[in-house]
């Protein structure tokens, strides 16, 4: 008896080993190491020097530092209100009956398929001036006249509104299945109930659609913060951190500092400031979760 | 206010629908065309010629097969290695199970992003560095995988399982012939949002890879666009063939995608 349960424990951990080999090796070690080259003066080819608290000192008065977390902090201010109403919108569409809404949900799903490179330099060459998609589309329908040229990539303010609308196009896919399976969960006789009562549409959507999704908005809500947090790639591509550095956000910040200017202790250490955000806000989640647990 | 949805709705589609068409379209005009309205984007000449160009005079073609086989590996194994993991968490009884879940459970608080400079060098130190292994094994342990999996085994009944120990069956022969069939909606799912993740992963073989020959296509393409500067056909083409078989994929597998889409949003 007491062999089988021994035999039994080895048996789970064989099937347990393969991932607890790869997470240790590959997650939980790098995090401690990291820990460590926080401590150092550490360039590529490992040349290590104990420094101590300075790259933590030498952060918090960065001022690139404080402005890139701010570059990331203004992308995920501006997507993830604008992302929960272009979902919510999508998802309304491609719920009504009508001939075309399979057609609707491919097409509204289809961007999210591309390659993160594919969507931002598309959106590149959509935001282009004199022949870029956008421009010649305003021009076109007259909104835009013939003298005048919008340059959306030059400008700040300009760069952040095209990159939104890239990421947005891309990635709001996701987000619109989960709308429109939550919409379908909703039963019909609230909808005919709600009817019979004389409630109109603006009514029907305030007071039964958004109540019944509000579960999956604060999750929506939540996985839109921490993934907009991490956002690099696009802004890479569409503007690469510019003009003047004014859309660097911070990932790219952690990537220049640690393999141009060769400075992984550095890099290693601003990581950690994203790590401890992060942290902070998948621990909000999981409390508002749970919460939301309890009172169903 | 019918004609008001159907407008908006319309429109909406349209605005999704534009940059990929247009994209196709620019990729089969010949070069150097003068574009002065947005209509001569869509007018002929046609030509395939830069097609030609682009796949036998570049590396396109490798990284595209890069992608693919590092995305199929990457899927096949972390579905493999989640549900089994998932499955002793969930059925199988044994010492410091609880300690096991919470390690594991407490990764979902670890993000990627946050430890790639010293995974860096952790890769580098094993001698992981410009090979397929460093883009496959560093990738393969997905915390999300396993405890949305985990829930799944939950879902299946034990006294099914007891029945088939009655019979002498193993372990191992429970999890492959009666859970696995039991729970392929959820690997489906699982596999389909690992294999679109790993499609889009960027960043840590912008790291680990240097070698041109091993990049995948998000690297790739930056690099090669770097090139073009004028005109739009040759980026354009370069766009269509890295999007076209993933475009074929979803048309034929929508149903399953949207499907696995949404069962991923149980776990929130």
């Amino acid at each position: 008896m007491r062999m089988n349960k021994w035999r039994a424990d080895v048996q789970a951990f064989l099937f347990l080993l393969p991932f607890l080999l790869v997470y240790v090796g590959f997650t939980f070690w790098p995090m401690i190491k990291g820990v460590q080259m926080t401590f150092y003066k550490w360039t590529l080819i490992k040349k290590m020097q104990y420094v101590g608290w300075d790259n933590y000192r030498r952060m918090l008065q960065d001022q690139e530092m404080w402005d890139a977390l701010w570059h990331s902090t203004i992308f995920v201010l501006l997507t993830t209100p604008t992302m929960l109403v272009l979902a919510i919108m999508l998802a309304m569409i491609a719920n009504r009956k009508s001939r075309l809404q399979k057609f609707y949900r491919s097409v509204f799903f289809l961007p999210s398929v591309l390659s993160v490179a594919v969507a931002s330099f598309l959106g590149l060459f959509v935001f282009q001036p004199y022949t870029g998609l956008v421009n010649s589309v305003l021009h076109l329908l007259g909104v835009l006249s013939d003298q005048r040229e919008i340059f959306w990539l030059t400008e700040t303010n300009l760069a952040w509104i095209a990159i939104s609308l890239i990421t947005l196009w891309w990635t709001v896919g996701f987000n619109f299945i989960l709308y429109l399976s939550a919409m379908q969960d909703i039963p019909d006789e609230i909808y005919e109930a709600a009817r019979l009562d004389g409630a109109n549409d603006r009514q029907v959507f305030w007071r039964i659609t958004l109540p019944y999704l509000s579960p999956i908005t604060k999750t929506i809500t939540m996985l839109q913060i921490i993934a907009s947090f991490k956002v690099f790639l696009q802004i890479y591509i569409i503007t690469g951190g510019g003009p003047l550095d004014q859309t660097r956000p911070i990932i790219q910040l952690i990537y220049q500092t640690g393999f141009r200017k060769n400075d992984l202790g550095y890099a290693a250490t601003m990581s950690y400031m994203l790590f401890a955000i992060l942290l902070v806000l998948s621990i909000i989640q999981y409390v508002i979760n749970n919460r939301k647990g309890a009172n169903a | 206010m019918k004609w008001f949805y159907r407008i908006v709705s319309v429109v909406m589609a349209a605005i999704f629908l534009l940059p990929v068409i247009w994209m196709l379209v620019v990729s089969v005009k010949e070069e150097g065309m003068k574009i002065i309205t947005v209509v001569d984007w869509f007018t002929p000449p046609y030509s395939l010629a830069v097609y030609d160009q682009i796949l036998n005079g570049t590396k396109l073609t490798d990284w595209l097969l890069n992608s693919v086989l590092v995305a199929v590996f990457v899927t096949l194994l972390t579905v493999v290695v989640a549900a089994m993991a998932g499955f002793v968490l969930s059925k199988v009884p044994f010492r410091y199970r609880a300690v096991a879940f919470f390690f594991i459970l407490s990764g979902l608080l670890i993000p990627g992003e946050a430890i790639i400079i010293p995974l860096y060098q952790v890769a580098k130190d094993m001698n992981l560095l410009n090979s397929y292994e460093g883009l496959i094994i560093p990738v393969l342990a997905s915390p999300v995988a396993v405890i949305v999996l985990k829930s799944f085994f939950d879902g299946v009944p034990n006294d099914l399982l007891e029945s088939v120990q009655i019979d002498g069956g193993g372990t191992w022969r429970i999890f492959t012939s009666i859970m696995i069939p039991l729970i392929r909606p959820a690997l489906a799912s699982m596999a389909i949002l690992t294999f679109i993740g790993s499609w889009n992963n960027f960043l840590w073989p912008f790291l680990s890879i240097t070698d041109d020959n091993l990049f995948t296509l998000p690297m790739g393409i930056p690099t090669l666009m770097s090139q073009y500067s004028e005109d739009y056909v040759k980026p354009m083409v370069v766009n269509t063939i890295a999007s076209l078989p993933i475009m074929l994929l979803f048309i034929i597998f929508e149903r399953q995608i949207v499907k696995g889409v949404s069962l991923s949003g149980i776990k929130g």
